[in-house]
């Protein structure tokens, strides 16, 4: 059987970019990858909407890790997308016969090695394929503890989902790499990405502006809205914090870890104390969920309402604010 | 099942007002979120189990720990808090 060393991560996109860069011999955690892949953001953007709902994410847009990587001087990602499905998987098949893993972008309702319950539309799942044997490949899905195996017409299927984000058989692989990576400079590169779109944005929707524009407008729901449509609002806005599925929530421990390991590589105190502020920004927006779950479970407590959850967002986007001002000027000190 | 775990069950329980679910009945390692679930928890009741056994036994789930990797069964929640508390 080939070789390929999986790791179970949180998010798929940079549990997928961590694997294949140590499978070239180029040692990253997830963590690294999500940080010097700019992977932290928020948005809530209310004019998108999915199954009728606004779109709110607490990351940056699918494809967005994969893009920084392949930007660093000496990293080179072949990437291609396809109109035909015998294609797609013959080239798949090659890639594979030359033992080259391929990362690919699928749609997970398609996946049946996903417990029904994790089956959802979602178009953005990515995975390692790392071999084939007859008519099952062995895939490396960051998500599960184990590689796993697709039938050949599943995967097919997985990879020409519709709808929103269609993969359109989108697979990828590393054909450059420099012998290693000079952390330094990706870190500050990486930061610097991450609080232009959390404090320089224009746009009032993303960053920390996005999370004061959402405190406010969920203050208003029960009015605007009714109870019922309100408690349905709030749920999509959790369940995209959640952990369980694979959009997988705590991001915001991630980018703490981020900066825990770059605090260490950079011997600076200062990314040890945001680090450790950006956990208890976790913490608050994990309350925040908390208070919503039980709203939404019609267990709400006395003082579990939609004013509080709105002070809890708003105290996250104060904890956040700093955080990122405090990075901003650490990054300009490193150019 | 071990006190801890049977601790955490009755946590889990209280909770996520699960008042009609028999205690006897669930194993240390039923699945614990998800249909599959005898409790019949979803992922936000994970959230929520997740913040209450870190106010109770202050652990957290974080990046490397998930709570979908913690949270499998009241026998793998237990082992996280055993080790990190």
């Amino acid at each position: 059987m080939p070789d390929f060393p999986h790791h179970q991560s949180a998010h798929c996109e940079s549990g997928v970019a961590a694997n294949l860069l140590t499978h070239r011999g180029i040692k990253i955690s997830e963590a690294m990858a999500f940080g010097i892949g700019g992977g932290l953001f928020f948005g809530y953007l209310p004019f998108i909407r999915i199954n009728g709902l606004p779109l709110v994410t607490y990351r940056a847009a699918a494809g967005h890790i994969l893009r920084q990587i392949a930007s660093i001087p000496g990293v080179r990602l072949y990437q291609k997308k396809f109109r035909n499905r015998e294609e797609a998987m013959a080239e798949l098949d090659m890639a594979l016969a030359s033992s080259i893993p391929v990362g690919l972008q699928t749609g997970v309702f398609w996946l049946p090695y996903f417990p029904k319950a994790m089956r959802f539309h979602f178009n953005a799942h990515n995975l390692v394929v790392y071999g084939k044997e007859g008519n099952e490949y062995l895939i490396s899905d960051p998500v599960f503890p184990n590689p796993v195996r697709c039938p050949a017409d599943d995967l097919a299927r997985a990879r020409f989902a519709s709808g929103a984000l269609a993969p359109k058989g989108k697979m990828y692989y590393f054909t450059a790499l420099p012998a290693k990576l000079e952390h330094g400079p990706l870190i500050v590169r990486g930061i610097q990405s991450v609080c232009r779109l959390m404090l320089d944005t224009p746009i009032p929707l993303i960053g920390v502006r996005g999370m004061r524009f959402l405190a406010r407008r969920l203050s208003k729901w029960p009015r605007r809205l009714g109870r019922e449509r309100a408690d349905l609002h709030l749920g999509h806005v959790v369940r995209m914090q959640e952990e369980i599925g694979t959009g997988g929530g705590g991001f915001r421990f991630m980018y703490a870890a981020f900066l825990q390991e770059s605090a260490e590589i950079m011997q600076e105190e200062l990314l040890h104390d945001c680090s450790a502020s950006l956990t208890t920004a976790g913490d608050t927006w994990r309350e925040f969920a908390a208070m919503a779950a039980r709203v939404c479970k019609g267990r709400a407590r006395p003082d579990d309402t939609y004013a509080a959850m709105a002070g809890s967002i708003d105290r996250c986007a104060d904890l956040e604010k700093k955080i990122f001002i405090a990075l901003k000027q650490w990054a300009k000190r490193q150019a | 099942m071990d006190p801890l775990q049977q601790e955490l069950l009755q946590l889990i329980c209280a909770t996520c007002n699960l008042n009609d679910v028999d205690l006897n009945q669930i194993g240390p390692d039923d699945p614990l979120i998800g249909p599959e679930s005898p409790l019949g928890t979803d992922s936000l009741d994970a959230l929520e189990i997740a913040v209450t056994v870190q106010k109770e036994y202050g652990v957290r789930m974080d990046a490397e720990n998930t709570s979908r990797s913690v949270l499998q069964s009241v026998a793998t929640l237990a082992d996280y808090i055993r080790k990190n508390r």
